[in-house]
């Protein structure tokens, strides 16, 4: 009972930590407005950006090269060249946009937000750019169901998590059930497969559907909307107003010149080169670097994992009460808690004290995850090593380091082998979950090409075979080695 | 030389939580002495055996080591100490991811720090007195189990102890492989080495023993020579444990 009570206490003071970190957060936010200044300075206008969402932004695929383009981007090059400055585009899930601003990882995001009442609770906006107005999506072949908005009472509707469409749907649709999901692709593909019956999109992102693919179809929201529920502004962080300012000039200029007709059009050029060649050969250069950035964190991971695992087992094996009693606080917390959570408390968290690039956020979070479970396969390896190998040792007058190091570790290393494998291979599929932060690993690049490529289903076939001839070739490997240990006796 | 003591022990008792299973225990060996520890399961002579190196630490008592009390030294000392004690287990416990030499080898060259070449000329002797030399460079897992606690042996000898502690070493073994080891046994005790032997052999125990202890519920109910536990015992459990044995042999 003593234990337990002990090990909630612990428990208790990691969570204290965290809090602590993040009310140092929310009184952070207090400083003084220099956010002008700063870009100024800094020479660059940093903006996030969820890429998925034609024509406002996607990404293009011109002779192998990948690039973010569409009306939005053009409004941040318009705002950057307005001020002077470079930009500077960063990439990640539509839910972590205002988050990332939040935080301080972006000066503004960009990506048809509506600057709902909620929303402006946690940021600032500009003033409005583009008035798109809603709509639905919904096949071809339920034309004559679903007439008018009417018609979709009892339906199931689809949407981006944590956009508007969300919870107009919600709202405004009666006895409706609104699916959120994080990617529009995905919400297309559901559509097609007649998960959900009808689709809340934005009106230009719903007319870029329409125009690629035959078999959807557009029907008017005829919601009763404010301004503020059509129109796409920039956020920024709370207390910007330099910033803001600044960025205002540039819009009435927008506005003035008409200049998103221009940027649309251009948009739309884009889609055109994107959905000329769908074939999966033509993207092999996204799948690459996927892998590429997957296989870099993953090794990355694995190596830190095992320094770290080998640490925490040697402080489980400690004298000391008090630093055994932190291995155990780490492995139980992190044991105990999602690595999505872990990611993007390392990259939005601890990003508040330090700024760390999404990619050495996924692996120092990924790390620190596998540090913990490699940690208990050791110790369970070095457990498993009989007691009268202990006892052998001793009655010879060997010291602890000796017997640790030429009697229970090689025969540990034998036990613990095999499980280590077994996490490798589960790090290489669970690191998928940095996409969340924008780093390019195979996941996030997997989006990407059904974003650009209208395809929903072959891009996933694409990325499970290269995933499982990656699990495959290590799990070889492993054997290879594992079988090489057993001939050593 | 035959009269000097090398181990003794006090008042030793144990407790395995609320369990006593030692009560109480004095004895002493002598220098060059065989002692042989018989009795029933459960009597507590492998914890007893045990407890003369330290493996099981003594809830109360004295074990004088040399004139040393290892209950009453630190860890550092304790390793030394037990360095100079060679022990055998019934499970004969070799390091299987060494070769027969290198188990050998292990222990002289980091305890004693001695050179590569000299261990391995004295290992190699020593397997030569086991009748193991050929088996050298190969694993634990190919010998067989009288083999192995051979080399078991050998390893034990090989940091050139002062007394030699078996416990039960033949128990694991298949009958045919009992002979050979207690052969290198019988050799030892020969050579004049000081041995506490904790078994069931009751024909080696009446052959080699310089002193035979009968052990049962804790205690050492009787001590003496072979011929005269064996053959007059005056405890009577003592009594009708040997009865049963010589009964069934």
């Amino acid at each position: 009972m003593k234990k337990r009570v002990k090990a909630i206490i612990q428990v208790i003071m990691v969570i204290g930590i965290f809090l602590t970190l993040g009310i140092w957060q929310t009184t952070q936010a207090d400083a003084a407005d220099n956010s002008l200044q700063r870009i100024k300075q800094r020479g660059e206008l940093i903006m996030v950006t969820s890429p998925d969402y034609p024509p406002y932004e996607f990404q293009v695929n011109k002779n192998g090269k990948s690039r973010i383009v569409g009306m939005d981007i053009d409004v941040a090059k318009k705002v950057a060249k307005d001020l002077h400055v470079k930009l500077v585009i960063k990439s990640m899930n539509f839910d972590s946009l205002l988050v990332a601003i939040q935080t301080g990882k972006a000066d503004m995001a960009i990506g048809g937000i509506n600057p709902t009442t909620t929303r402006r609770q946690s940021v600032d906006f500009s003033k409005i750019y583009y008035s798109g107005g809603q709509s639905f999506l919904i096949n071809s072949s339920d034309v004559n169901k679903y007439k008018s908005v009417k018609n979709l009472r009892g339906a199931t509707i689809g949407a981006q998590t944590g956009t508007l469409q969300y919870g107009l749907a919600k709202k405004k649709i009666p006895n409706s059930t609104v699916k959120g999901m994080d990617k529009s692709t995905d919400l297309v593909l559901a559509l097609k497969t007649h998960k959900i019956d009808a689709l809340g999109i934005e009106k230009p992102s719903a007319e870029a559907y329409v125009k690629n693919d035959p078999s959807l179809k557009m029907i008017p929201s005829g919601y009763h909307l404010d301004k503020n529920e059509v129109g796409a502004a920039i956020a920024f962080k709370k207390g910007s107003d330099s910033l803001v300012n600044a960025v205002n000039k540039s819009i009435d200029q927008i506005k003035q010149q008409h200049l998103t007709d221009q940027y649309l059009a251009s948009a739309g050029k884009y889609m055109k080169v994107n959905t000329v060649n769908t074939s999966m050969w033509h993207y092999w250069s996204y799948f690459a670097k996927g892998v590429e950035y997957t296989i870099l964190i993953s090794i990355v991971a694995t190596f830190f994992g095992v320094l770290i695992g080998v640490i925490l087992a040697l402080m489980r094996f400690s004298k000391q009460k008090w630093i055994r009693g932190l291995a155990i606080s780490y492995t139980e917390f992190i044991r105990g808690t999602p690595l999505m959570v872990q990611v993007m408390f390392v990259y939005f968290g601890i990003g508040v004290v330090v700024n760390i690039p999404a990619l050495i956020s996924g692996m120092i979070a990924v790390s620190l995850n596998s540090g913990a479970y490699v940690a208990e396969i050791i110790r369970g390896g070095i457990n498993s090593v009989a007691a009268g190998q202990t006892e052998a040792a001793e009655s010879l007058g060997l010291s602890k380091r000796d017997m640790m190091r030429f009697v229970i570790l090689p025969q540990a290393f034998k036990n613990i082998w095999p499980a280590l494998g077994n996490e490798f291979i589960s790090l290489i599929k669970e690191s998928s979950i940095v996409s969340i932060i924008g780093v390019t690993d195979l996941i996030y690049q997997l989006n990407i090409v059904r974003a650009d490529t209208y395809r929903g289903v072959m891009p996933i076939f694409v990325a499970m075979l290269l995933y499982f001839i990656m699990t495959f070739a290590l799990t070889r490997l492993l054997n290879h080695y594992e079988g090489k240990m057993k001939h050593a006796g | 030389m035959q009269d000097k003591t090398i181990l003794e022990v006090k008042h030793l008792s144990k407790k395995f939580g609320e369990t006593d299973v030692l009560k109480d225990i004095d004895g002493t060996v002598k220098s060059g002495e065989v002692i042989c520890v018989i009795g029933p399961s459960g009597a507590g002579k492998s914890t007893f055996l045990r407890c003369l190196n330290l493996l099981e630490k003594p809830t109360s008592g004295e074990v004088n080591f040399e004139g040393t009390d290892l209950t009453n030294v630190d860890d550092k000392q304790l390793v030394k100490l037990r360095e100079r004690m060679g022990m055998v287990f019934q499970s004969f416990n070799l390091f299987p991811n060494m070769t027969v030499i290198e188990n050998l080898k292990l222990a002289p060259i980091r305890v004693k720090g001695m050179a590569d070449a000299e261990a391995e000329k004295t290992g190699m002797h020593l397997l030569g007195l086991v009748g193991l030399q050929e088996k050298a460079h190969v694993y634990p897992s190919s010998l067989s189990g009288g083999q192995q606690q051979r080399v078991a042996i050998a390893r034990a000898l090989a940091m050139n102890p002062e007394v030699m502690l078996f416990d039960e070493p033949t128990s694991a073994l298949d009958p045919e492989m009992v002979g050979e080891v207690l052969e290198v046994m019988q050799k030892l005790a020969n050579e004049g080495m000081t041995m506490v032997v904790v078994t069931h052999e009751m024909g080696f125990a009446k052959e080699v023993a310089d002193e035979v202890w009968f052990m049962a519920d804790g205690y050492i109910l009787e001590k003496g020579k072979p011929e005269d536990v064996f053959d007059h015992p005056q405890n009577e459990r003592a009594k009708d444990f040997i009865g049963k044995i010589i009964q069934s042999v």
